[in-house]
């Protein structure tokens, strides 16, 4: 009963609209294939949840989208564009949001700082020079803040936050870009249950208005808010399906979920 | 938190400490003229055109994290469109040839004014070209480092062989630089037909210098600042937020070079003179002491530490011709003990190196429960 309604979930998605498309992206680190021609589809306001042992590629393919890794061959399409090996500061003016695997923010600088450099907006020199800071800027930074549930923190510096805190800001940023469509690589590493729970709760939040690809090793919070998942293994996509069919799939169960059921009853 | 949002202070931009402490500095400044001799008064301009450099220097060191020894290169490039200047509006009768070319460039055999130092006895062109001149050469140079991505040390390295480079080409073409000696004997300045005197050069390196603090501040303090400050901290990261973060460091490196190249063409009415010697890496590393010990990021550091750096030399050279040594030794001891340099003594209030223009906005620390 659960598959068929899952199925239905996937032809539902198959009839969206594809915003970001991978078509057999290969990537090469000197004589390393990290990614062996990967193909990959997100519908608008989709969660994709990418799952995969150490090694499997995940970081590397969102590196590929966002233009941090060189593109050996294969194509990113975004909106009908071919954004393979743009400039990443072009790509994210597109409307292409990353959240790095450490939180990848700034310590020197406060949250407030951190969310308000993220901000939507004209990102150019003389924009910069001339921008001022105005009551509708502070209201959406303080917007951002209160989904992140670092409202009363807005002042202090990011270094003297905890790690879970850092990701939230991190994930504020993307939140402050407001990107078509949201990369977050392992949002919930580091975090309590509790702070996880919460972190899905914000990814389904952003959902409602973006494409969101995750990158997740908890298997609670991919059940929490995965709609579909895309297994990863050595460089090549293993499976893709609904939580139900990727637990029933025996080759997952053998090179990923086999092996953590080992790892957890050991 | 509801009501920590309702508490919203209003912005202001300047702080009114800063205001104070600056009105008064500036009120000194502006005194000491007439209570110090002349002797005094020309260091003291000098010291305040360093200052400048420093801070031209601190704007792509402290600020965007980018290391540079061809500071004082940008300086000496301005110095020489000045020193042409008044070298080509010596009076006849003051040349030492009687003519109106250049007395090294008689020496060295040329019979006419080269077309392309021509249009510097022109006032506007040479003012024009003291600013553009730095600042074009910096800009191509920029255009190669930072759009080829290169970073860190190897930016420095690049600065590095500028320096040199440029010094050996300015050394092998005395005809038209003057070699070695540099432009010398220059004619004072004047303005409107007025020979300005020593005090008015002074004042108008302090209008310079103020005005260069003043917007300094702003820039630093705008949203512009605020990326400067994480390209330092990370400059990948904010490249995933959409900015193009080549384009900032071009623009921050030209800037710069522009400053450095107006602290240039009024450091030689003052001086007299330039030569090669101010193109030199030891010229530049004394660039990069002056940020390092006054600290960096700091804006008012450089300055601080050019001034008083400059009067130890002064005061030091009377005994002793040693006084790089004791330089020397006070560097040793800002890196060893004070790595944010003299402004870390200042208490924190009084070193207005906070972003003040989104503190200024936030509400205040809530308060512990």
């Amino acid at each position: 009963m659960q598959t068929v309604s899952s199925t239905a979930d996937l032809d539902a998605i198959d009839s969206m609209e594809t915003v970001l498309a991978v078509r057999d992206l290969k990537v090469v680190f000197s004589g390393f294939q990290a990614l062996k021609g990967v193909n990959l589809d997100v519908g608008d306001q989709e969660i994709v949840t990418i799952i995969g042992p150490n090694g499997a590629g995940k970081s590397t393919l969102l590196d590929a989208i966002v233009g941090k890794s060189p593109v050996a061959s294969g194509q990113v399409i975004y909106h009908g564009q071919d954004i393979t090996n743009k400039n990443s500061h072009e790509i994210a003016r597109m409307g292409i949001g990353r959240k790095f695997q450490n939180p990848n923010v700034y310590n020197d600088l406060s949250v407030f700082e951190n969310i308000l450099l993220a901000l939507k907006g004209n990102h150019t020199v003389f924009s910069s020079i001339r921008s001022k800071m105005t009551r509708l800027k502070k209201e959406k930074i303080e917007l951002v803040l209160d989904q992140i549930g670092l409202l009363d923190k807005g002042y202090t510096k990011v270094a003297s936050l905890s790690h879970g805190q850092k990701q939230w800001v991190e994930i504020g940023m993307v939140i402050a870009q407001d990107p078509t469509v949201v990369l977050l690589d392992e949002p919930t590493a580091g975090m309590t249950a509790d702070e996880t729970h919460l972190t899905g709760e914000i990814i389904k939040a952003i959902a409602q208005s973006h494409s969101v690809v995750v990158i997740e090793h908890d298997m609670e919070f991919v059940k929490q808010i995965a709609q579909r998942i895309v297994v990863l293994h050595q460089g090549e996509k293993l499976a893709e399906g609904s939580v139900g069919e990727i637990q029933s799939n025996p080759r997952v169960i053998e090179v990923y979920l086999g092996r953590e059921q080992i790892d957890s009853a050991a | 938190m509801t009501e920590v949002v309702g508490r919203i202070r209003p912005a202001s931009n300047v702080p009114t400490r800063l205001l104070l402490f600056g009105g008064i500095a500036l009120l000194i400044f502006c005194i000491f003229p007439f209570v110090a001799g002349e002797f005094q008064t020309n260091l003291m301009a000098k010291l305040l055109l360093f200052g400048a450099l420093g801070v031209s220097l601190d704007l792509v060191w402290g600020f965007t994290g980018i290391l540079s020894f061809a500071h004082g290169v940008f300086f000496t490039l301005g110095g020489y469109v000045a020193a042409y200047y008044l070298k080509l509006n010596l009076s006849a009768s003051a040349n030492n040839y009687g003519g109106t070319l250049p007395d090294f460039m008689v020496w060295n055999g040329l019979t006419e004014l080269p077309w392309f130092i021509a249009p510097l006895q022109f006032f506007p062109v040479a003012a024009i070209a003291m600013l553009l001149i730095p600042a074009g050469f910096a800009y191509v140079i920029g255009w190669f480092i930072f759009r080829s991505k290169v970073s860190g040390v190897y930016i420095t390295i690049i600065t590095l062989a500028i320096s040199s480079a440029l010094t050996t080409f300015f050394i092998s073409q005395q005809a038209y630089t003057g070699g070695t000696n540099g432009i010398t004997d220059v004619s004072k300045l004047s303005l409107l037909g007025i020979v300005i005197p020593p005090i008015g050069l002074y004042f108008i390196i302090l209008f310079f210098t103020a005005a260069l603090i003043a917007g300094g501040w702003w820039l630093t303090q705008s949203n512009f600042g605020l990326i400067l400050r994480s390209i330092k901290e990370n400059e990948k990261r904010i490249s995933y937020l959409g900015y193009d973060v080549a384009g900032f460091k071009i623009f921050i490196w030209t800037l710069s070079a522009a400053i450095a190249g107006i602290a240039g063409g009024l450091f030689v009415p003052l001086n007299r003179f330039i030569s090669p010697v101010y193109l030199a890496v030891a010229f530049g590393t004394q660039v990069v002491i002056w940020v390092a010990v006054g600290g960096r990021g700091t804006l008012f550091g450089p300055l601080i530490a050019a001034i008083l750096l400059g009067q130890v030399q002064n005061s030091v050279d009377r005994i002793t011709q040693d006084w790089q040594l004791i330089v020397g030794f006070i560097l040793l001891l800002v890196v060893l003990f004070l790595p944010d340099g003299l402004m870390s003594l200042l208490p924190k209030p009084l070193r207005f190196t906070e972003n003040n223009q989104v503190t200024g906005y936030l509400p205040p620390a809530p308060k512990k429960r």
